[in-house]
């Protein structure tokens, strides 16, 4: 069996597209369909023919799928009228005869004739006798494949009691605990490798916690509350949290990482500084001001103290972030310098404005100790 | 129905005819019964699985290798047809030239011949873009643009 050659060279080459072209496109009834073409293939070999072109044998063994189909469609259609679900001999040859008589065949205008005398089982007859056996190339094994699928384990068979009373026992068990992996779990892992890799922060973290939760308080964002871990559990637990995806690991909470403190803006820390020595700083207007009284000793101290009278840390390393308040349009005085810059190297970036506050002078006067002091600070308007 | 029409039948007609549905009934269970020996080229398993997916319900391996044989004939006939059109064409080249006879000595199903046989049954071919060929079968006129 080859395929068309000769004058048929493009039509093959067209054929070989339109295979790929399939290949890519496969339906749920490819196997039925390619069993149908070998079967027709020799069908037409039997009748004499000698090659194929490949559209032309899929369309012929399409052809022979569907009236299988029909066959089948008009022989559960007579049980059907008959009030039977189960097919027999005689609706078969019932949609033979609706099938057959476009063709045409003996009888077919009887209208009342005997099903047993039909012309279609005469001519069925007489093909058996002539046509030679051809028997299928290949041996089939029975098709579609079942698989079997395990039911679920219920209740009943674990001989557990389903864990609430409105879960009756006929239903499978609840999945093992450990596939969805609780809060708590992740959060003591979390810290665990939180402390291996950077070493001791764990209770800074609990310090900027304390810190930090009056602003929560004040600013009453529930969206922040440490639930987001629920979500990544699962991927926590089975890939590690050491190595993954930097983009897929969970969330990180607030204080975990070091970020830059947020200092209060120049107008406001104006008055911390007047009264420097007093954390408790009242501001009534902005409530928020105690939270920041760490970081604005940190940044006159340039380190971060602990209460409890540890050893002065010094700062992380990243450039405090200070905000300004108000202002126009000014220029954009970014002066991001690495530590040990001292504050004169700052100012010759900055343009000396006539239009300078007075109270900016003044500031910038106060913080002219603290800056060299600190060394990194990062001045955005 | 046509049960109760052959007993009908049966009772109103006279003898010679009842031992015609007899000798039908014979027939038919004899060829039944020889369907069991000739083994038809499409699989007996193929057929099931079509039958079972337009609904047919009938544990009968005899009516299985029915369908089957019917399809059977209903190709090879498509097939014949098929062949003598390509024959036709071909004799029709012969006359104008003698080298031509060299080279298509071989038989070759194409889509044209098979287009004109299957136009017979009632079978429209319908081209609908580039990739795609879809057949429309008797009465079920699949109307395309392509």
């Amino acid at each position: 069996m080859s395929d068309g050659g000769g004058e048929n060279v493009k039509e093959g080459e067209n054929n070989l597209n339109h295979l790929h072209s399939k290949k890519s496109r496969s339906r749920a009834d490819d196997f039925g369909l390619s069993i149908a073409k070998v079967a027709v293939a020799q069908i037409c070999e039997a009748a004499g023919f000698q090659g194929f072109q490949r559209t032309a044998l899929d369309t012929l063994s399409d052809v022979a799928v569907r009236h299988i189909l029909e066959i089948g469609k008009t022989g559960n259609m007579f049980a059907n009228l008959a009030g039977r679900s189960q097919s027999n001999v005689f609706d078969i040859i019932q949609g033979l005869e609706d099938l057959g008589s476009i063709q045409g065949f003996s009888g077919a205008s009887d209208v009342d004739h005997c099903l047993l005398g039909s012309g279609t089982v005469r001519e069925m007859v007489r093909y058996v006798g002539e046509a030679e056996e051809i028997p299928f190339a290949y041996s089939l094994p029975g098709f579609p494949v079942l698989k079997e699928r395990e039911p679920g384990r219920t209740f009943e068979q674990t001989g557990g009691s389903p864990p609430a009373e409105h879960i009756p026992p006929w239903l499978p068990v609840f999945p093992d605990p450990e596939t969805y992996v609780s809060l708590h779990k992740i959060d003591e892992k979390m810290a665990q490798i939180w402390e291996d890799e950077v070493g001791g922060p764990v209770e800074k973290r609990r310090e900027l916690d304390k810190t930090f939760a009056n602003l929560q308080q004040r600013m009453a964002c529930n969206g922040t509350q440490p639930s987001v871990e629920v979500d990544f559990g699962n991927e926590a637990k089975e890939k590690g949290l050491v190595e993954c995806n930097p983009f897929l690991t969970p969330p990180l909470q607030h204080g975990e990482k070091e970020v830059s403190l947020v200092l209060p803006p120049a107008k406001l820390s104006d008055e911390v500084f007047l009264q420097s020595a007093n954390l408790e700083v009242p501001v009534s207007h902005i409530s928020a001001m105690e939270t920041f009284a760490p970081g604005i000793e940190a940044v006159k101290s340039g380190t971060f103290d602990f209460e409890d009278g540890r050893k002065k840390v010094p700062l992380n390393g990243r450039p405090n972030v200070r905000f300004k308040l108000g202002g126009g349009k000014r220029c954009l005085r970014v002066a991001i310098s690495s530590q040990n810059q001292g504050i004169d190297k700052n100012s010759t970036w900055f343009r000396n404005d006539d239009g300078m506050d007075d109270k900016k002078r003044r500031v910038e006067q106060i913080l002219k100790p603290s800056y060299e002091s600190a060394g990194t600070d990062s001045l955005v308007n | 129905m046509n049960a109760t029409s052959q007993q009908q039948g049966q009772g109103q007609q006279q003898h010679p005819n009842i031992e015609g549905r007899h000798d039908d009934d014979a027939a038919l269970s004899e060829f039944l019964a020889s369907l069991m020996d000739y083994t038809p080229t499409i699989p007996d398993e193929l057929v099931e699985h079509y039958l079972a997916k337009s609904g047919f319900q009938c544990p009968d391996v005899r009516l299985v290798r029915l369908v089957a044989v019917a399809t059977q004939k209903f190709i090879a006939d498509v097939a014949t047809d098929a062949l003598q059109q390509c024959k036709a064409r071909q004799s029709a080249v012969i006359k104008d030239k003698r080298e031509k006879q060299q080279k298509d000595k071989r038989l070759i199903l194409t889509m044209e011949d098979l287009s004109r046989a299957l136009h017979e049954v009632n079978i429209k071919i319908v081209l609908i873009s580039d990739n795609i060929q879809k057949s429309s079968f008797q009465d079920d006129p699949i109307v395309m643009m392509k």
